[in-house]
């Protein structure tokens, strides 16, 4: 027997299990666990990651010649910053999880401002900045914060903290091969600075999303010490990057580069952020003889194959279609791999070009080779529509939506949320909601979000639905469910006696009882000590 | 969960075979079989796969048969059988197999091999706590081992043969090891059980399951024709009806009574006459209790029981609770076909297509297991085959599960583990039609993967030339299984 075999519900664990470990103030950044390897576009998000073993990188045996220094140069223009986080617990929506306090550097730009990455700054419940030789602390703001450039700035305090400080300017010609400082503090506030090379520019995956940006990699034996979650790089005392992640083994550092630095700060000048645009399409090289036969490409071109044009995107707005060949963007050739001749990094990817070179707002003309001739066709380039997305790849700095019905938790369907289920998510998470969030734009264009069963907190309504475990809810009282709000809506405006909750799983079918569920808000609400029964106006 | 539940089939080798006078009791009906298998090899289809040999018991039954466990002789190549004080292995053959309840009967090609031989006789189920005895042939030595044990728990278990099957089975704490599959397990000179699986030693002590006779008898019945047709299925998912809300919106008045249909499975028994939100409410005429339980012949079991007592065509009545009204609906049994994708399946060559060096293989366990990196929309795919009735769209999953790297396809090797959408602007829904849409006209072959938006282009004139240099180069020795 298959389907009618004894075992009803499918038996699940109700919450996910939490992996996080507590993070501790001398940890380096989350990314000093990973491989590099392992770095995905889903890297996992800090306090999941970064455990304790992960304290001390391997004692490094430095020549001479790369030998940290610690020396009596001008006091570069760095401050502590002191950061207390709580991040939200997605599996129990209602409750924080336990705070944690990460240190970094903050560079002092110019205008005052402090700049960090946004892995620093994310679910901030208090900010605060050190000055390194005299230990004096002031409260700062987060002004501006990009999750998918990994970058934030925070607004400078009273004048007179920074007073003595003169600001960084931004490298602008760091290139492969040079010789640049990576800035750490010893605790005595004496800078220690490590050189490193740059060996690699290119484009790369972010912490968050599917985001690829400018990437710059060094080589350089870091150690592990305080304020280590955004560690400067300077070259001539110009800021060249900072670093966002680390790999002790192979002693390589990625950098958040000083273009993407700069872009950021454009956006920043302006209201509101517009942060980084993006066409909305991806695209394959068009190396295979054959593929450019059959697309009936001219030999000794270049082109980049479009495969996916996202829904509303620019370069839907702007017309392009699966199987359109990309043969010159912005007047600029793109080869059979997709890439540009930067006039400062030489061959990079487009799209760098299009995130990072260009501002959002900016009209793109593009020549397209479709049907064995040019096209031509223009669109203007606008940062992703985040709200529109059905699963948000990330969610910082505010609280999960939930609705409890009569015991049962509704959630909607984010990433967050499935990486609850720790660093190995996409293999441990509900298989089905692995599945929606990660192959989303496969879905029709009308899917809304998605909203299931999270939890069950037992009481006399859920008798019998206590092994519900993540089933997709269809309809409520016969309205279709295409987001939190709606299940909401639905279950305001009962058609009868009964809420009926239509289930796109097994057992397809879970009633509750109006009146019953009313009546046992209160208790549910004391017996679990939940502050409110919904939460709606969580992250967009 | 049973992880470690591992069929007791088992690899000693025999050092000698002791001539003994024919033993009195069970021991004149016992058999020690020795199979040769060949596992196909779904990573590389076309090669004929590992052979491996293995020992487990069987014993006689009436008409010249002899009785054992389905997975004692899967995928066997040769198989022999030496019954006790005979010094001589005789060549056995399969005449059935019931691999969803690991069972299977034997023939010997010259059946004087059953003279001196006595054919045991079925009983009932045993009681709880009653004595009963294993015999076969386990590790530990080579002549004949009793174990004896107490009957612990009767209930629906799964059997790891099939993995996807579920059947009344027998616990038994007696010693039941690798070499007992297919023996007998007796109580007062009846056999009351097939022993079949147990867990590993590490995993739980004196564990041990048995076929209890209701199975056996079954097999016997369903092969009387001469084929074995396999057990039936309701194909609908059903829930325990436990929420008074949920009872009183479907309208179910009396107590404890009704379970709740989720799904009906497309092709299957209940297609067309039931759907989901029916309630059952009895099942020829046994009232069905709101935990999925009915009472049967004095004990309380499983719903399923019932389905799986009946055969290919038989009658089902079902009453059943819809829209706040009551019906009789009257099913006519069968098996529904997308549930083998799940199970594993044996004594069956991997089917595959080879093109261009590009490998297309079906999507099944057998095949699941024989990868190493299965990506999020394979597993998806397989494990929400049935419910999510990805088998609607598709009959077959056609993965391009290799590329035999050649200069023809040397552009191609990211799109490994890809679902095959179209070939040729032809859906793909089988295997089949692979071969097929690779037969039509045109310059090029172009290859569509679910989620790819790049297309993989093979030039047709370029691969006739290739096919036969990857043929030699990576020793193929035939191009397509269908």
């Amino acid at each position: 027997m298959h389907s009618s075999s004894p075992s009803f519900f499918p038996g699940r664990a109700c919450w996910p299990r939490r992996t996080a470990a507590i993070f501790a103030a001398l940890l380096v950044s989350a990314s000093f666990s990973q491989g590099m390897e392992t770095l995905k576009p889903y890297l996992p998000n800090a306090e999941a990651t970064a455990a304790p073993t992960d304290q001390t990188a391997p004692a490094t045996e430095a020549s001479p010649a790369m030998a940290p220094e610690t020396e009596t140069r001008p006091l570069p223009p760095v401050v502590r910053v002191n950061v207390a986080s709580q991040s939200y617990n997605f599996s129990q929506p209602w409750r924080k999880n336990p705070p944690v306090l990460r240190q970094g550097l903050g560079v002092v730009l110019t205008d005052g401002r402090i700049l960090v990455t946004a892995e620093l700054v994310n679910n901030h419940t208090y900010v605060e900045l050190e000055k390194p030789e005299t230990a004096l602390k002031a409260a700062a703001q987060v002004e501006v914060v990009d999750y998918d450039a990994n970058l934030a700035l925070l607004a400078a305090p009273a004048a007179e903290f920074l007073q003595s400080i003169n600001g960084a300017r931004l490298d602008e010609t760091a290139a492969v091969g040079d010789r640049v400082e990576i800035l750490q503090l010893e605790s005595n506030g004496t800078p220690v600075r490590t050189p490193a090379t740059i060996t690699t520019i290119e484009v790369g995956a972010y912490p968050v999303d599917e985001n690829a940006f400018l990437l710059f990699k060094l080589s350089a034996p870091l150690q592990s010490r305080e304020n280590s979650f955004t560690v400067p790089v300077f070259k001539d005392d110009r800021l060249v990057g900072l670093v966002m992640r680390y790999d002790p083994r192979s002693q390589t550092a990625d950098v958040v580069p000083s273009p993407v630095i700069q872009h950021f700060l454009d956006a920043a000048g302006r209201e509101p952020y517009a942060g980084f645009p993006r066409a909305g399409l991806t695209f394959s090289d068009t190396r295979d003889p054959q593929l450019r036969q059959y697309a009936k490409l001219p030999n000794g071109t270049g082109g980049a194959y479009i495969t996916k044009v996202l829904p509303g995107s620019p370069a839907a707005a702007a017309g392009l279609k699966l199987g359109d060949v990309l043969l010159r963007v912005d007047g600029k050739a793109i080869d059979q791999d997709g890439n540009y001749e930067d006039s400062r990094f030489g061959k990079i990817s487009l799209a760098h070009y299009v995130s990072t070179v260009m501002q959002a707002g900016q009209k793109l003309p593009v020549v397209v080779w479709r049907e064995g001739a040019e096209v031509q066709l223009e669109g203007a380039l606008a940062p992703r529509d985040r709200s529109s997305m059905i699963s948000q790849p990330y969610i910082f700095d505010a609280p999960p939506k939930f609705v409890i019905v009569g015991g049962l938790v509704f959630s909607e369907l984010s990433r967050q949320y499935l990486r609850e289920w720790g660093p190995d998510w996409p293999r441990e998470a509900p298989l089905h909601l692995v599945y929606l969030d990660r192959y989303q734009s496969e879905l029709p264009g009308d899917r809304g979000k998605i909203v299931y069963v999270s939890s069950v907190l037992p009481g006399p309504n859920t008798v019998g639905y206590e092994n519900l475990s993540h089933e997709v809810v269809e309809q409520v009282n016969g309205r279709p469910i295409k987001s939190l709000a709606d299940l909401a809506a639905a279950v305001d405006s009962p058609t009868g006696q009964f809420h009926r909750i239509k289930l796109a799983e097994d057992p397809g079918l879970v009633v509750l009882d109006v009146e019953g569920s009313k009546a046992e808000e209160e208790r549910i609400k004391r017996d679990y000590r939940l502050p409110s029964l919904r939460q709606l106006d969580g992250a967009e | 969960m049973p992880t470690a539940l591992l069929p007791w089939s088992l690899l000693i080798a025999a050092f000698f075979v002791t001539a003994a006078q024919a033993a009195p009791g069970p021991a004149a009906s016992m058999v020690r079989i020795s199979t040769t298998a060949q596992q196909p090899d779904y990573s590389v289809p076309w090669n004929p796969g590992n052979v491996g040999s293995g020992v487990g018991a069987g014993f006689v039954i009436e008409g010249k048969r002899i009785m054992t466990n389905a997975h004692v002789v899967s995928n066997a190549t040769f198989i022999t059988v030496v019954k006790e004080g005979d010094p001589t292995p005789w060549e056995a053959r399969v005449l059935h197999v019931a691999h969803d309840c690991d069972l299977a009967i034997l023939g010997v090609y010259d059946e004087r091999f059953f003279e001196g031989t006595k054919p045991l006789q079925f009983g009932g189920i045993p009681a709880l706590e009653s004595t009963v005895s294993a015999y076969g042939y386990p590790i530990g030595g080579n002549r004949l081992s009793v174990t004896t044990g107490v009957v612990s728990r009767i209930d629906f278990q799964p059997y790891s043969h099939s993995e996807v099957d579920s059947h009344l089975a027998i616990q038994i704490d007696a010693a039941i090891n690798p070499g007992n599959s297919g023996g007998p397990v007796m109580q007062d000179g009846k056999v009351v059980g097939v022993a079949f699986q147990g867990f590993s030693g590490a995993v739980a002590q004196n564990v041990g399951y048995m076929i209890p006779t209701p199975v056996v008898r079954r097999f016997l019945k369903d092969v009387e024709d001469g084929t074995y047709d396999r057990y039936m299925d309701l194909a609908a998912t059903y829930f325990p009806m436990l929420n008074p809300a949920q009872r009183a919106a479907l309208g179910v008045e009396e107590p404890d009574t009704g379970v709740l249909i989720g799904s009906v499975f497309d092709s299957g028994s209940s297609a067309g006459k039931l759907q989901s939100g029916d309630v059952i409410l009895s099942v020829d005429g046994l009232k069905v209790y709101s935990d999925g339980k009915i009472d049967l012949d004095g004990e309380r079991t499983e719903m399923a029981e019932v389905f799986e007592r009946k055969f290919k065509g038989d009658q089902v009545k079902l009453e059943v609770m819809r829209d706040g009204s009551k019906q009789d609906i009257a099913l006519e049994l069968d098996r529904p076909w997308p549930f083998e994708m799940q199970a594993r399946s044996y004594d069956k060559r991997p089917r595959f297509v080879l093109v261009g060096g590009l490998l297309f293989q079906p999507l099944s366990r057998d095949f699941l297991d024989s990868q190493k990196d299965v990506d999020t929309r394979l597993r998806y795919f397989f494990d929400y085959y049935v419910t999510d009735h990805l088998y609607r769209e598709y009959p077959e999953v056609v993965v391009l599960s290799e590329i035999l790297k050649d200069p023809v396809n040397t552009y191609v090797a990211p799109f490994k583990g890809g679902i095959v959408d179209k070939i040729n602007g032809q859906r793909i829904r089988s295997l089949q039609d692979v071969a097929a849409a690779f037969e039509q006209p045109g310059e090029f072959h172009v290859i569509e993967l679910l989620g790819e938006g790049r297309p993989i282009v093979l030039e047709r004139s370029a691969l006739a030339e290739a096919s036969e240099r990857i043929r030699q180069r990576y020793g193929v020795t035939t191009e397509q299984n269908l």
